[in-house]
């Protein structure tokens, strides 16, 4: 909880004492995390352990049984509707939303439209931008991610390594405060991994505040600059990543990286 | 078949009056369908319940009987709550109402599947940028549910065109009506209702045509369409 490499910038989320449980499932169990900005945080984690229920309860996909979570100081607010946690006003979670743009493993782009405009849509239609400065900003996007020769393209004819690089841009293209990635590398061939771990490298050099689960342990070392390893609902072990690898603190992450832990 | 030219205008009329029902039917089928398929898919029962027992009742019974219990049902229901009395549901209203109902009842089945077709990532993404339910549903569910839905709506459509037909009985003015109204009066039934066929069968293609087109549309994007 103490470890960052950004003490100096301001926060840009803050989630506190997150408890989700499904049925009788408690899959969650208090699970804080502050990222500053430009802050890139690895979550690990075998299957099963949570680390994309954590993900989705920051951006409410799912509603936390109770916790915090404040962006850019601003607090999701909450409420109980017939017995059940809910958000007190979905107008407000929208726009929140919409500053902590997602990249779904499975990519998840609208199938029925073309490259450009997903990511020309959420511009328009949820920050409300013009046609011509949400299109710029696509195509600059489509760019910097490597895939403005597939404008007019569907998502089905790409490939899944462009898929997601375009699912990046998408994110991109609405100026997030934090981007919340859910392993955007586990559906592709291996040959594609490298592609999209590339642009997410040089999100992170830029600056970037980022999320990231993942299973890919050189990204997590090479561009996180901290590391939040999950187990069974719990933070087990965290801090500097080239740190926590070489000693880490907790024998569960030990096992999870000599690969024991499954 | 001199008389064809001179029964022309009239079995036009009666054309008219046959798409303008088809298509009324069809604009009000589809609201109907969509918030019946709505209601289906809600989580509460007292939405659903209600929504299947009436889609299950209106397909179970004739066509045409629906069209008999709303034109005389319809007649006596209205005289009962106005005093004064003496209303009576015009051909069309009735028309109207059984056909859209009966359209509305399958068109619910057709959305309901689709909207399940929808891949639970396609919704998510939305949501997941800010898109608000509504927004939700008109920019990302709407263009995929059309695609899917589009060929059993197609069917449907056909289906109520000829389903006009039976409205002549209570009597609208329709192509079916003025076909036997020619015939009759010519003793030509054969040359009459042959003439009648073709313009269904006219109205049958043509509409073919455009549910094909709007189908590869609305496909666009979809692996196996281009
Ligand atoms: N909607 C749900 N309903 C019930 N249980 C759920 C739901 N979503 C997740 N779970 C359960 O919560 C636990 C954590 O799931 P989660 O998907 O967060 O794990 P994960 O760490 O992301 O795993 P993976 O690496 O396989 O993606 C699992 O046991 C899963 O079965
Ligand atoms: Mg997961």
């Amino acid at each position: 909880m103490t470890t960052n490499g950004n003490g100096n910038a301001a926060v840009a989320l803050e989630v506190n004492e997150i408890h989700k449980t499904f049925g009788t499932h408690e899959v969650l169990k208090g699970i804080s995390l502050t990222a500053h900005d430009h802050d890139v945080v690895a979550i690990l984690g075998s299957s099963g352990s949570g680390k994309s229920t954590f993900l989705r309860c920051i951006n409410l996909l799912e509603t936390p049984t109770s916790g915090e979570v404040r962006v850019k100081g601003e607090q999701i607010r909450m409420t109980i509707r017939r017995g059940e946690p809910a958000p007190a006003d979905m107008k407000q979670v929208d726009r929140i939303r919409s500053k902590l743009a997602m990249v779904f493993q499975q990519f998840n782009l609208w199938q029925h439209m073309t490259i450009l405009d997903n990511v020309v849509a959420g511009q328009v239609h949820v920050l409300g931008r013009d046609k011509h400065e949400a299109t710029a900003k696509a195509e600059e996007m489509l760019k910097k991610v490597g895939v403005s020769d597939k404008v007019g393209h569907y998502p089905s004819q790409l490939s899944g390594g462009q898929q997601q690089r375009v699912a990046i841009a998408r994110a991109l293209a609405m100026d997030p405060e934090v981007m919340l990635f859910d392993e955007p590398t586990s559906a592709l061939d291996p040959e594609l991994v490298n592609e999209v771990l590339k642009v997410m490298r040089g999100l992170a050099e830029e600056g970037r505040t980022m999320l990231v689960v993942t299973h890919e342990m050189g990204f997590a070392r090479e561009a996180a600059n901290r590391l939040m390893f999950l187990h069974q609902g719990l933070v087990e072990d965290e801090g500097d990543p080239r740190e926590v690898m070489k000693n880490p603190n907790s024998e569960r992450f030990r096992q999870f990286l000599t690969g024991s832990l499954k | 078949m001199a008389h064809v030219t001179e029964y022309l205008p009239l079995l036009l009329a009666g054309l008219r009056t046959t798409l303008l029902l088809a298509i009324s039917t069809m604009v009000v089928g589809l609201i109907l369908g969509m918030l019946l398929a709505l209601a289906k898919l809600s989580k509460s029962p007292w939405l659903s319940r209600p929504a299947y027992a009436f889609t299950n009742f209106m397909r179970g019974i004739p066509e045409f009987l629906v069209l008999l219990l709303i034109y005389f049902g319809g007649t006596q229901v209205l005289n009962g709550m106005l005093p004064e009395g003496g209303f009576e549901v015009s051909p069309f209203g009735a028309g109207l109402a059984a056909l859209s109902v009966i359209f509305g009842a399958y068109a619910s089945e057709t959305f309901r599947a689709a909207f399940q077709s929808v891949p639970k990532g396609q919704i998510e993404a939305g949501r997941a940028y800010g898109f608000s339910t509504w927004k939700t549903f008109r920019y990302i569910q709407i263009p995929q549910i059309w695609r899917v839905a589009i060929p059993g709506l197609g069917n449907l459509w056909q289906g109520s065109v000829k389903d006009t037909a039976l409205v002549s009985i209570v009597g609208l003015d329709d192509l079916m009506r003025k076909a036997q109204q020619a015939s009759q009066t010519t003793r030509e039934p054969f040359t009459f209702f042959f003439v009648a066929s073709l313009m269904f069968l006219a109205i049958t293609l043509v509409s073919m045509w455009i549910i094909a087109r709007l189908e590869r549309r609305a496909s666009r994007g979809f692996a196996g369409a281009r």
